[in-house]
């Protein structure tokens, strides 16, 4: 492949995008290329045009099974064919048959993807590239340089995933031209993966694009749109028929206040190899803080997972003191190692959670056979959160993963501060803003039964044209209606495509283990596949039981002529250690290990005497041993030379000082102090610090800690006239959202409180 | 027989089949060109190859393992290696960077080996 390059329109309710693949084949004989790609979050197929010199076709959606034989008898005819299929975990494979030699074949592909909301705006992710994903089954090796994965057949059938290449350099160029289409005023439009070019005018579509000429394939777009105000947006039109198809998204701000109650929390946090070096040690203190925010009626448990599943405790405990304290030894002692068995750590965590509550998890979600999760999850009944941290590639899971089971997903980069979104995300949880929501008639698909503070709630949805309805949402106290405006056709068709492409990413992961496994012809009675037929129908989109496929018949076409497969290669995700799945391909000799014996056996037992790194120096005795080689610790990730290879370290920052003041909070929400006096000056100051860095009670990352500490100062009782006099400015600045400049980080950590620097700053 | 008598004989996709041939764990056909033939021989081959891919390799492995034409990665020289003493008169290399699934079976056994070792310990 010689390009691949991303064009379309992003819309709060999600992108409608073409995506250009120029193939060429600079080989002496015909060949069939094979291009694996994931799917976006609730993404789906609508069509591709293919041209060449003298051709020009277009797709059509047909069954998946008649699609492949229409296909191979193009091939078999010696015809230019290709197929776009549907695979298990959002996989697509495009396989294009039969470029002659020195051909150009380019083929435009039309796609529907969603976005990751928020309240104030939202992320938009494509893949360029397919991390590798963890599975108990699946096999590697190194070829001529190049990563392979095999997954099993019985579970995923032919699909034929990538080549993974450790520099991308030298692979197909990759690039973007984006519109963003927007009916609040955009504040930022910002990439954490790219380089951008941003041309804002006003109220016309944002255009974004990548500001060099080209990119590699080794990493994700990923754009973030924020805009100046949280309000609802109805985008809609005219469908024909008399029909107006709707979206509209209300911001989580339009519903109540987040209720009080007791929170009952089980963290699951990924100890994968995959996570070694800054995720992990973001997400322990990430989980370290938000466990400050609970109180003693609040419960929590903790679950490390890699392929063994490792718990805190086999019951909730409650946000104590010394509870806390034992989760902290518990996450000192976690390191990264091993795969990715997500299965049993979820259905380990219901059983801790015992009842109503949720599961927070963190991961880089990088595991294969993902819908067998989906359904063991959906079986535990419990609620699950997800912060995912790596590719796009498990954007699909993970979003989906949240949304299934009634929760919420978020996903940063590697390079992004996973603590902070960790703590943000966290601070929603338990304590929703409505329950039992729910919608008037013509909406699709249901909406969620609770909504989540900074999270909005996405509403597709067709009505008759004439007949000027409203969209009416209703939840435990409270309604809201949303006028739908007429709109234009193009936005319409957009919106209805949309839902269409929702509806069916639902529908793909609720296939029985048993169905989703069976070969194409024993899963026509399956009453999945079924809706899934009538859902491509309908929307005319592609899904696993109807793919798209194409047959160019060309002058001079060569009947049974065998063109060569190639697979085409892609850069190994960036910030994924390629040796975490296929070994070291090469010479790591900066390592600080000792070099390996030329022949293993006979320099083990020979004369010379290997350096044994203090690291690995041998245990005091056998008991030791076997418990450290038990927990892993000698498989413990390289030496920091390798450490977060590719991933950004992380430089002490504002933030880093915040958090350390997040987990100080004690269960009461003060800072803790040896008198009374010191804790309240100590959390004047902590308050005053989260304030000044643009955190309230209700909004920023650290808003339930701003709650906590605003909670103890106003309980606090028997205070000294002048130090009442304080706290009240304090609590006036927070409530303002506005603290006076002072070193509040300092004072804060200070183990006195200095109540005259404190009032000096106070004014 | 052609391709798709084949595929259907194997149970396998045509796709597969010319993946398979691509890979060169498979041979071309008898004949090429219109009228491409195959043989019992080819059919025989996919079968043994899902057989070998049953008992875990992978079709790089297959493809060396009886002389195709794959290319073998050399062994990484100045790689960085962990040892294990598991014993006092015993040490376990183990090669930095593993796949985690092979990491887990490599732990898997220097754990039998040392749990071994320590019941020999015991029992002297």
């Amino acid at each position: 492949m010689q390009r691949l390059w991303l064009s379309g329109r992003i819309l709060a309710a999600g992108a409608r995008l073409v995506v250009q693949h120029v193939f060429r084949c600079d080989e002496e004989q015909p060949l069939e290329v094979i291009y694996s790609f994931p799917l976006p979050r609730d993404a789906a197929l609508r069509g591709f045009r293919i041209t060449g010199e003298g051709f020009e076709a277009h797709s059509e959606l047909r069954p998946t099974e008649e699609a492949v034989k229409a296909y191979e008898k193009g091939v078999a005819d010696g015809s230019l064919a290709a197929v776009l299929r549907h695979y298990g975990d959002g996989v697509v494979n495009l396989t294009v048959g039969n470029i002659r030699p020195h051909e150009t074949v380019t083929l435009y592909l039309e796609l529907l993807a969603g976005v990751e909301l928020r309240d104030n705006g939202f992320r938009f992710r494509y893949p360029f590239t397919l991390a590798p994903a963890y599975h108990s089954r699946m096999r590697a090796a190194v070829t001529a340089g190049e990563g392979e994965l095999e997954l099993p057949a019985d579970e995923f059938g032919d699909m034929i995933l990538p080549r993974f290449r450790k520099d991308a350099a030298g692979l197909h160029e990759v690039g973007f031209q984006l519109d963003v289409l927007h009916q609040l005023p955009v504040d930022e439009v910002a990439s954490p993966s790219h380089s951008i070019r941003v041309k804002q005018n006003g109220g016309s579509p944002v255009q974004v694009a990548l500001s060099t000429e080209k990119d590699v394939p080794n990493r994700d777009l990923v754009l973030d749109v924020n805009f100046r105000e949280s309000a609802a947006q109805v985008l809609a039109g005219s469908t024909g028929d008399g029909r107006r198809n709707f979206a509209a998204v209300a911001p989580s701000t339009l519903f109540g206040a987040q209720t009080t109650a007791p929170r009952r929390t089980v963290v699951v946090l990924d100890r994968s190899g995959s996570m070694g070096g800054v995720p992990i040690e973001q997400a322990k203190k990430a989980i370290e803080a938000c466990l400050a925010t609970l109180s003693p009626d609040d419960a929590f448990g903790i679950v490390a997972f890699d392929d063994k599943v490792e718990m805190f405790d086999s019951s909730l405990q409650p946000g104590s003191r010394e509870q806390r304290a034992r989760a902290r030894a518990f996450l000192d002692q976690v390191t990264a190692r091993g795969g990715t068995e997500l299965a049993p750590a979820v259905a380990a965590a219901a059983k801790v959670l015992n009842g109503g509550g949720d599961l927070f998890i963190l991961t880089d979600g990088q595991v294969a056979g993902t819908e067998r999760i989906l359904e063991q999850a959906r079986a535990t009944g419990v609620r699950l959160f997800s912060l995912g941290i790596g590719s796009a590639s498990q954007d699909r899971f993970l979003s989906l993963l949240a949304r299934e089971t009634g929760g919420v997903s978020r996903f940063v980069t590697p390079r992004e501060r996973v603590d902070l979104a960790a703590v943000d995300l966290f601070a929603s949880m338990g304590r929703p803003v409505a329950s039992q929501l729910k919608a008037g008639p013509h909406i699709q698909p249901e909406l969620p039964r609770q909504v989540f503070a900074g999270t909005p709630v996405l509403v597709f949805g067709e009505i008759e044209d004439s007949s000027g309805e409203s969209i009416e949402l209703s939840w435990d106290g409270g309604r809201l209606a949303l006028p739908i405006p007429e709109g234009d056709a193009a936005t319409g068709e957009t919106v209805r495509l949309l839902q269409g492409s929702r509806l069916i990413t639902d529908w793909e992961v609720r296939y029985p283990a048993e169905e989703a496994l069976a070969p194409l012809e024993k899963r026509k009675q399956s009453r999945v596949a079924i809706r899934l037929q009538e859902l491509s129908q309908k929307y005319g989109l592609s899904s696993r039981e109807m793919s798209l496929v194409a047959v160019v018949k060309r002058a001079g076409d060569r009947p049974g002529e065998l063109p060569e497969t190639r697979v085409v290669p892609v850069g190994m995700a960036q910030d994924t250690k390629f040796g975490a799945y296929f070994g070291s391909p090469g010479n790591l000799t900066a390592c600080a290990m000792p070099a390996p014996p030329a022949q293993a056996v006979t320099m083990v037992f020979g004369s010379s005497s290997p350096r044994v790194p203090e690291s690995a120096a041998p245990p005091s005795s056998l008991a030791q041993r076997a418990r450290e080689l038990l927990r892993g610790t000698k498989f413990a990730k390289p030496p920091a030379t390798f450490q977060g290879e590719g991933r950004s370290a992380a430089r002490r920052s504002e933030e880093d000082d915040l958090l350390d003041l997040a987990a100080q909070l004690e269960p009461d929400g003060g800072m803790p102090g040896e008198t009374a006096s010191v804790r309240v000056g100590r959390t004047i100051a902590a308050l005053l610090a989260f304030v000044a860095a643009g955190h309230t009670a209700s909004s920023g990352a650290f808003r339930s800690h701003v709650a906590r500490l605003v909670e103890f100062l106003r309980r606090a009782s028997g205070v000294p006239a002048g130090e009442q006099r304080v706290i009240d400015r304090a609590l006036a600045a927070a409530d303002a959202g506005k603290a006076p400049g002072g070193g509040w980080q300092a004072l804060a950590a200070a183990p006195s409180a200095n109540w005259k620097e404190i009032e000096k700053a106070l004014g | 027989m052609t391709l798709a008598e084949l595929a259907e004989a194997s149970g396998l996709p045509a796709r597969t089949i010319r993946f398979y041939i691509a890979r060169r764990v498979l041979n071309g056909p008898v004949k090429a060109g219109r009228g491409a033939v195959y043989g019992r021989e080819h059919l025989a081959r996919l079968e043994q190859i899902q057989r070998l891919q049953a008992e875990g390799r992978t079709i790089a492995e297959i493809g060396r393992m009886d002389g195709h034409r794959e290319k073998a990665v050399p062994a990484a020289r100045g790689t960085a290696w962990w040892q294990h003493a598991i014993a006092e008169d015993v040490m376990v290399w183990v090669r930095d960077g593993l796949s985690p699934w092979r990491t887990r079976q490599v732990r898997a056994a220097i754990e039998e080996m040392a749990g071994r070792l320590r019941m020999s310990h015991d029992e002297e």
